[in-house]
């Protein structure tokens, strides 16, 4: 699913150079639900962006299901995103105004899906996260477990193979919480895998593996 | 791109209305002082440029004068008098001449139907109604030739004359007595501007043919001259010309200012006309800096509303999104914005210039609003105008949406 040789990332603020990832190489199979964790500042995040395509790695190569992402372009990021990724975000990142059936709609717009099958979908995905009710309210309507749950409808919305999760429960209650990572466990049953930083070593325990960074290095 | 696109950019701008209402605002209101500052500004050179008209642009007066010089042992201060000869004579030695009038008047009682009134009574050629631009209203005519020649006793009337004496009732083929002497009404001044005047206003005056005003008044000389040459760069000549040919007959010095008052109006027109321009490409220029002082403005209004959505870029190039629905995006809200803005700008000044136009305005007053209450909305402003914005409105929005989708995802997700 994701292979990793000798990543690398580099910040460069003026004289200042801070490597923020040093040499990371990893491989993930497909299925495989894991969680990466270490102190703040050693680069979970910089790691997962860049896995996630939102960000390039200053060195190294990346394959992300045999495809070199190495050399791609925006635009060509953007659809690789769009069709194999899923995003989870600590802050859930809804858009204000647009309600939860328009926050889930969204990425199937940006690849033209027909107006059956995204009705079809969205209807699928809010059943599946018990959030029919609540389609038509927007998120500041909506408690911090609901909004994470129409971010997890929203990151499924094209059937990506890869979820990638930055702190999903950092804002939520640990009840809540384990209430997300049921629904990662269900996600992973159906072959998806999933990365998921966290800081927590209870929600870490609903995945098979952790990869410990420390400096930008795994340990 | 696709049609659903479309229709969900439109969605998230209708719920963002309030956001975009300040923009809107400002385009609203900038297009509707700039419309109006070029509407009323031309109104106002226009109206100038009619009431010049009303007294006549293409004007030169012969007067009576007094001598200001001695001239060959002759001393200053002779009276120089004019006569209907002397006509004949300024025709027949300058060829530039195209039309020639006298004109003489005085006040006369004149009464009619009953009602009687004191009112200037000018004796004319009948090349003075072209001259001093005197249409009749429909049905009537101005003064002939044939009653030049014959000595017809027949009258022209100013519109304010035929209001008073025939109230509300059509004058032409009516009977006017004139110092004892019934003249039959053959035509009515129909309603100008006038601007500048002499002895009160045309509406006022009865016209009559001079051989017949002659009759009725005891005096030999003539009051002035009205002379229009062929051509209007040849003004100057002309009026050098006649005191050149009446020095000679009158025994004054032509360079002699006072000895003949001349009132060159076409030198005049071509000063005010100078004037006109002027206030027109001052308007323009104001109305061009305050374009731009707004377009700058409504750039930055446009770069915050993009700032302020810098996450949600984020978030949609995370789900996603490609630059040129980042662009497109943002364009097309600036096109809508402005295009909703500057049709309200249109709209409301277009409205505010007919109904300004349809304030009545009174000819002999001749005050301040005749200037003022006649603007001219005019599709060439308007085409400018829209050019000039057009262009303002893709730069305006072209930088902001190039600029957010030069984005890196990663900070705008971070952006607080
Ligand atoms: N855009 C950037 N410019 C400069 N330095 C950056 C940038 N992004 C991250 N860094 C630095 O890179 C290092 C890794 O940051 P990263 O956000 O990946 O840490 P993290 O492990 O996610 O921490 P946390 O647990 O606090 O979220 C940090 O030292 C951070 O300051
Ligand atoms: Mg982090």
């Amino acid at each position: 699913m994701i292979e990793m040789e000798r990543i690398s990332k580099v910040y460069r603020m003026g004289e200042v150079r801070l490597e923020a990832l040093k040499e990371i190489s990893l491989r993930i199979e497909a299925a495989e639900f894991i969680s990466i964790m270490g102190p703040s500042g050693s680069g979970k995040s910089t790691l997962l962006n860049i896995i996630g395509c939102l960000d390039t790695p200053s060195g190294g190569s990346y394959f992300l299901e045999e495809k070199n992402v190495a050399g791609l372009g925006f635009d060509e990021l953007s659809t690789v995103r769009n069709r194999k990724i899923g995003f989870v975000f600590q802050n859930f990142n809804l858009l204000p105004y647009a309600t939860t059936y328009e926050n889930i709609e969204l990425p199937m717009l940006f690849n033209g899906r027909s107006g059956k099958r995204r009705r079809e979908r969205v209807r699928e995905l809010l059943e599946m996260v018990g959030l029919v009710e609540w389609q038509h309210h927007r998120p500041s309507e909506l408690s911090g477990g609901q909004q994470q749950r129409v971010a997890i409808a929203r990151a499924l919305a094209n059937d990506p193979s890869l979820i990638l999760a930055d702190e999903p429960t950092g804002n939520l209650d640990s009840k809540t919480g384990e209430e997300i990572m049921g629904l990662f466990v269900k996600l992973q049953g159906q072959g998806r895998t999933i990365l998921m930083v966290t800081h927590d070593t209870h929600i870490a325990s609903y995945s098979q593996r952790t990869i410990q960074l420390l400096d930008g290095r795994i340990v | 791109m696709r049609a659903q696109l479309f229709r969900y950019f439109a969605k998230e701008l209708r719920k963002r209305k309030k956001k975009t209402a300040l923009v809107t605002f400002a385009i609203t209101w900038g297009t509707l002082s700039i419309l109006l500052l070029m509407s009323f500004g031309r109104g106002l050179s226009n109206s100038f440029r009619i009431s010049f008209k009303g007294l006549g642009d293409n004007l030169i007066m012969v007067y009576r004068g007094q001598t200001s010089k001695d001239y060959h042992g002759l001393p200053k201060g002779r009276r120089i008098m004019i006569y209907p000869r002397d006509i004949a004579l300024l025709s027949a030695l300058i060829p530039e001449i195209g039309l020639v009038s006298p004109e003489s008047n005085d006040y006369f009682m004149i009464t009619a139907a009953g009602r009687e009134t004191n009112r200037n009574v000018c004796g004319v050629g009948p090349a003075f109604g072209v001259m001093r631009s005197m249409i009749a209203e429909s049905g009537g005519r101005f003064i002939n030739e044939e009653d030049e020649r014959t000595a017809r006793r027949v009258a022209f009337i100013g519109w304010n004359m035929a209001e008073n004496l025939f109230p509300g009732e059509n004058p032409v083929g009516r009977t006017i007595v004139i110092s004892r002497v019934p003249f039959t009404v053959i035509g009515v001044m129909k309603k100008k501007l006038q601007n500048s005047s002499y002895q009160g206003f045309d509406a006022d005056h009865a016209y009559i043919p001079h051989s017949t005003f002659s009759r009725i008044h005891t005096q030999l000389y003539i009051d002035r001259i009205h002379v229009q040459p062929k051509r209007r760069e040849d003004n100057q000549l002309v009026e050098r010309r006649i005191r050149e040919i009446l020095g000679r007959k009158y025994r004054f010095d032509p360079e002699d200012d006072y000895a003949l008052g001349i009132w060159n109006t076409i030198e005049q027109a071509e000063e005010a006309e100078k004037g006109f321009r002027g206030v027109e490409i001052f308007l323009a220029i104001i109305g061009g800096l305050t374009l731009l002082i707004g377009a700058v403005g409504v750039t930055n209004l446009m770069y915050a509303l993009v700032k302020e959505r810098t996450r949600e870029i984020g978030i949609k190039m995370a789900l996603g999104a490609r630059r040129r629905h980042i662009i497109l995006q943002f364009l097309l809200e600036t096109v809508f914005i402005f295009s909703k803005g500057m049709f309200w700008g249109a709209a409301v000044a277009y409205a505010i210039v007919r109904l300004t136009r349809l304030v009545p305005i009174s000819y002999e007053l001749s005050g301040i609003q005749t200037y003022l209450l006649r603007p001219i909305f005019s599709l060439d402003i308007l085409v400018i105008f829209l050019a000039i914005l057009g262009t303002l409105v893709f730069l305006s929005g072209i930088f902001p949406a190039v600029r957010a989708s030069r984005l890196n995802p990663v900070e705008a997700l971070r952006y607080e």
